[in-house]
């Protein structure tokens, strides 16, 4: 007699965040098997830009992600300059830090507001999107959108900042650090919480790096590395910031250190904020891309993003490959979900913050 | 013939065929508003036709009585309904407040929100999959929801407004309070699928292992009154101290044990919607499942009923020995008890289905032992 | 730069209380919205303040447009067609024509048009009953209140300026990039010329072939190009080049 049975969750299912399934074999309550299923949100990205010329992909990469919209399109945009070798000013990098930063926090609120429901507290879900709601401000002021920015160009970014943004700025991250520790009370002050997320989808350090985990996923599993700090980009090599690793390699862990990186995000802007240099956003591009192959890679949200762009010359590209985050982590999940209880599979699923926009692309 | 001589409001408990020794304030008000009805009908009749024997039958004790007992049941039924449509509107705004929204919209304040809603789920299609086993789909939902408002009219809200005055009181509640998770299972099984299968195995469980401290507790209880029945539990207290007094760990005990078995945040994982979609409740559509949430706030009213009659005094007013508008102080204890369940669910995440376990074994279990304890050394210490 | 929340978390949650913390802080919040209303906005009833510069749909300046068509040609989903129109006042015209139901307010028409024609709207109330409804033509693409604040600018500085270290003359590429011409491809067959939304490019003789006739190349008023690429589109022997100033 078996008692095994395999379980279909998603892809319309209240814990997959987007189309996507998991199929876990359970034996009572306890996963055996799991098998993980993307695919449902193809929408053929990247051929979709071997037609359009440089500019128009830029509002295009905004689509990858619907929460991590300004870092996708910067890192389109950096990979082009890559091949332009294009000298962007100053004011401008300062610019795509803090546009960056603020998407990092709105990003990382998203996925608190998500794991508040995946674990049944409704109340951390309205709370963050509440605070969340200050940073989508932040972004209509500075782009005109509230998710979809299109704020980066290439050779610069859109337009500069409107008046009095900075001290708009100044005063959400002050707001947003105080009532951060609400909901940290809610989750970290509560017992319930802590035992739903500690010891559950444990993952060592080496496993962590021979899964190809990337961003707080990996370093909430111990493994010390960030692009920010390890390859900057722009002007990041200018602030101090920490990276936050964190030991435990469970579920609480890769927890704290997105809780860590929203202040860290909001000691990025302040000091942005406090440095930004005058002079011009913009500088004008060529249209045509010299024939290469050009790569860029920036710290997303959600982990490493990657583009390799081969240009032959025109002014469109001749392949651009999206090395999504999501599409590696979410490659783990059956290594993370193995031994753990059904209950188990959002609060641990969560904690890689699952995106289906890029990883189908 | 005038009206007059037709219609005469006299004292219900004169009734020769009552059922009910004392007085009892819902069947004096059908039995006063019978005498008025049929009144006017019989003094009708009796003009259409004179000296018939109609009418004096339709005032006689024999029809009031029946009558009576009937226009009783209506007004005891929608006082609890009433009650229960109080309650979720207090949950629901309440929630809405402690998340920073506005809750229920429609109405004054919103109240009349739950009867918008209970109208839409009441025009929905009857849908049933077609593998689902027929007479367990249905029947499960009937037992639930009948259960449920059984439970709720059989618990008095003051010494004159019951439905009955019966000896086992208490462990008559406690009895029919456990059928619903055999229901549950039940259902889970008859839907054919896999989700509510998980669902209906988790409620049994888990209703199962929070049975056995819920009924130390109570044992506790009617042990320190000496009493079964209800009446003589909350009159205990009134002449004694509360028992929440000595006994408070079973107070704590009950109140978390009561949360689980009317599967509220956090024990909610019978219905863990993050995992298993809506758990055993997924293949029920439209009324049912309306029916099935409505029976859910029944057990909640119950088991916050049970609360205040065991723990805080029933219908009793603290350092006073009449009783004011009995009625309403223990609707008022009540609602605090359903509010404190309401703030648990606005704080707390849902709890794992071992971690539920193991606080029902081996948490509550010792607790409701220990507080039993108490209470035998208090009896046998001569406090009480 | 200390560590804020890793230096303080996890600590034992028993010596904070298990689980009385999370109640005081959802009772703080219950009696603080109960106070003041909630922070929701009812939105039917009441709207989010939104900037000048939101990107809602595109708007159209009727009189201001040239119809060059840059708007349709940078338009990434090639939601913008241009069409013909007879209007009272102007005659006949090209002006461009947004089909909404395509459109992914990118705001790049607004942010590409020359004379500040296409302009962004706080307009984003678009639902309609049918497909048809949602292709929007020139005279249901006008705004009433067209403000400053909608008309996107495009303020490029050009490299080799930055490297001379001039920082204050911005421009965009239609006011440095031209039409190159590439004489011996040039057939003389003037469509150019008549393609031209500002009328900057003139015929003028530059010689004579065997037969007598004369040869017309195309001359570029630089003052009035607008780089809309028309002349380079319509060009039957690809005689006019792009000329990047960079």
């Amino acid at each position: 007699m078996t008692s095994k049975m395999w379980v279909t969750m998603g892809p319309q299912h209240p814990f997959s965040h987007g189309l996507w399934t998991l199929k876990v074999r359970v034996d009572g309550e306890v996963i055996t098997d799991a098998t993980p299923i993307i695919g449902y949100l193809h929408r053929g990205w990247e051929k979709e830009c071997e037609h359009r010329t440089y500019p128009q992909i830029i509002p295009m990469a905004d689509r990858l992600c619907y929460s991590a919209s300004m870092t996708w399109s910067h890192l389109y945009v950096m990979a082009v300059e890559e091949g332009l070798d294009l000298e962007v000013p100053e004011r401008a990098q300062y610019l795509r830090v803090v546009a960056d930063e603020i998407c990092r926090i709105q990003s990382h609120l998203m996925w608190l507001a998500a794991m508040g429901t995946d674990l049944g507290n409704l109340t951390v879900f309205l709370w963050s999107l509440r605070e969340r709601e200050i940073f989508l401000d932040l972004f209509v002021k500075l782009c005109g959108q509230r998710l979809t920015t299109n704020y980066p160009r290439i050779g610069g970014v859109r337009n500069d900042m409107p008046y009095l943004f900075e001290r708009d700025c100044m005063r959400a991250v002050e707001r947003f650090e105080k009532k951060l520790w609400d909901i940290i009370a809610l989750m970290d002050d509560s017992a319930i919480f802590l035992s739903r997320m500690q010891g559950v989808g444990h993952v060592t350090r080496k496993e962590a790096a021979n899964l190809g985990l990337t961003g707080p996923t990996m370093r909430g599993c111990g493994v010390d590395f960030d692009v920010r700090r390890d390859d900057p980009y722009e002007v990041y090599d200018l602030f101090d910031f920490e990276v936050p690793v964190s030991q435990d390699g469970d579920a609480y862990g890769r927890y704290a250190v997105r809780i860590e990186e929203m202040f860290q995000s909001c000691e990025i802007i302040r000091q942005a904020m406090a440095g930004m240099p005058d002079g011009p956003v913009r500088v004008k591009a060529p249209r045509n891309v010299p024939a290469g192959k050009h790569f860029a890679r920036l710290e997303d949200p959600r982990g490493e993003g990657l583009m390799y762009l081969i240009s032959d010359g025109t002014d469109r590209p001749y392949r651009l490959k999206v090395r999504s985050p999501i599409f590696v982590n979410v490659s783990a999940s059956k290594r993370l979900v193995l031994g753990a209880r059904m209950a188990d599979v959002p609060a641990v699923m969560g904690t890689i913050d699952m995106c289906l926009g890029e990883t189908d692309r | 013939m005038s009206v007059s001589d037709w219609v005469s409001i006299s004292d219900s408990t004169a009734n020769k065929v009552s059922p009910y020794e004392v007085y009892n304030l819902p069947y004096a008000i059908g039995h006063g508003l019978w005498e008025i009805i049929g009144g006017v009908i019989a003094w009708l009749i009796n003009i259409i036709a004179p000296g018939n024997r109609l009418s004096p039958f339709l005032i006689g004790d024999f029809v009031t009585n029946m009558m009576g007992l009937f226009i009783m049941v209506v007004v005891f039924f929608a006082v609890i309904f009433i009650v229960n449509l109080t309650m979720i509107w207090i949950e629901r705004k309440t929630l809405g407040r402690i998340m920073d929204r506005r809750a229920t919209r429609i109405g004054p304040l919103g109240y009349l929100q739950n009867l918008a809603d209970g109208l839409k789920t009441f025009l929905k299609e009857h849908i049933m999959p077609e593998k689902a086993d027929k007479k367990g789909y249905m029947w499960a939902v009937s037992i639930v929801i009948g259960s449920a408002v059984l439970i709720a009219g059989m618990i008095p809200l003051s010494p004159r407004w019951f439905l009955a005055d019966y000896g086992t009181g208490l462990l008559l509640i406690f009895g029919i309070f456990a059928v619903s998770p055999f229901m549950i299972l039940v259902a889970g099984w008859a839907q054919n699928n896999k989700y509510s299968l998980i669902g209906g195995m988790r409620a049994a469980a888990q209703m199962i292992s929070y049975e056995i401290p819920m009924l130390l507790v109570f044992a506790s209880v009617v042990l320190m009154a000496g009493s079964l029945n209800i009446n003589e539990i909350v009159q205990f207290q009134m002449d004694n101290t509360w028992f929440i007094v000595p006994q408070i760990i079973g107070f704590v005990v009950f109140m978390v044990a009561a949360t689980a078995e009317a599967e509220r945040i956090p024990f909610d994982l019978p219905e863990a919607e993050a995992e298993l979609v809506e758990g055993w409740q997924t293949e029920y559509g439209g009324m049912k499942w309306g029916l099935i949430m409505l029976s859910d706030y029944f057990r909640g009213y119950v088991a916050c009923a049970l609360g205040a009659i065991m723990f805080l005094g029933g219908w009793a007013i603290p350092f006073m020995d009449t009783l004011v508008l009995p009625e309403i102080v223990f609707l008022l204890k009540v609602v605090l008890l359903f509010f404190i369940m309401v703030w648990a669910r606005g704080t707390f995440a849902r709890i794992r289905t071992d971690q539920i376990l193991n606080i029902g074994w081996k948490v509550l279990l010792p607790l409701a032992v220990i507080n039993l304890f108490i209470v035998v050394l208090l009896k046998i210490g001569g406090v009480y | 730069m200390a560590l804020k929340y890793l230096d303080k978390y996890p600590k034992n949650v028993a010596l904070r209380g298990w689980i009385l913390k999370p109640f005081f802080t959802t009772f703080k919040n219950l009696v603080k919205t109960t106070i003041r209303r909630p922070v929701t906005i009812l939105y039917p009833y009441e709207k989010e303040w939104i900037p000048d510069n939101y990107r809602g749909r595109p708007g159209l300046v009727f009189e201001k447009c040239i119809g060059c068509g840059i708007c349709a040609r940078i338009c990434p989903t090639t939601c913008i067609e241009l069409v013909d129109i007879e209007d009272e006042k102007m005659g006949a015209v090209k002006r461009p024509q947004v089909n909404l139901g395509r459109c992914m307010m990118c705001g790049y028409c607004a942010e590409y048009c020359p004379v500040d024609a296409m302009t962004v709207t706080p307009d984003y109330e678009l639902a309609a009953f049918t497909r048809e409804e949602l292709i929007y033509d020139p005279y249901r693409l006008k705004w009433e209140n067209t403000t400053k604040g909608m008309e996107v600018k495009m303020e490029e500085h050009l490299i080799s300026n930055l490297e001379k270290g001039i920082l204050d003359q911005p421009s965009a590429f239609y006011e440095l990039d031209r039409p190159k011409l590439i004489g011996e491809k040039c057939i003389s067959c003037n469509r150019c010329a008549k393609t031209c939304p500002v009328d900057a490019i003139e015929m003028v003789v530059v010689g004579e072939n065997e037969k007598g006739k004369p040869i017309k190349h195309p001359k570029i008023d630089e003052s009035k190009c607008v780089f809309c690429e028309q002349c380079i589109i319509i060009c039957p022997k690809d005689a006019l080049e792009i000329n990047e100033v960079l």
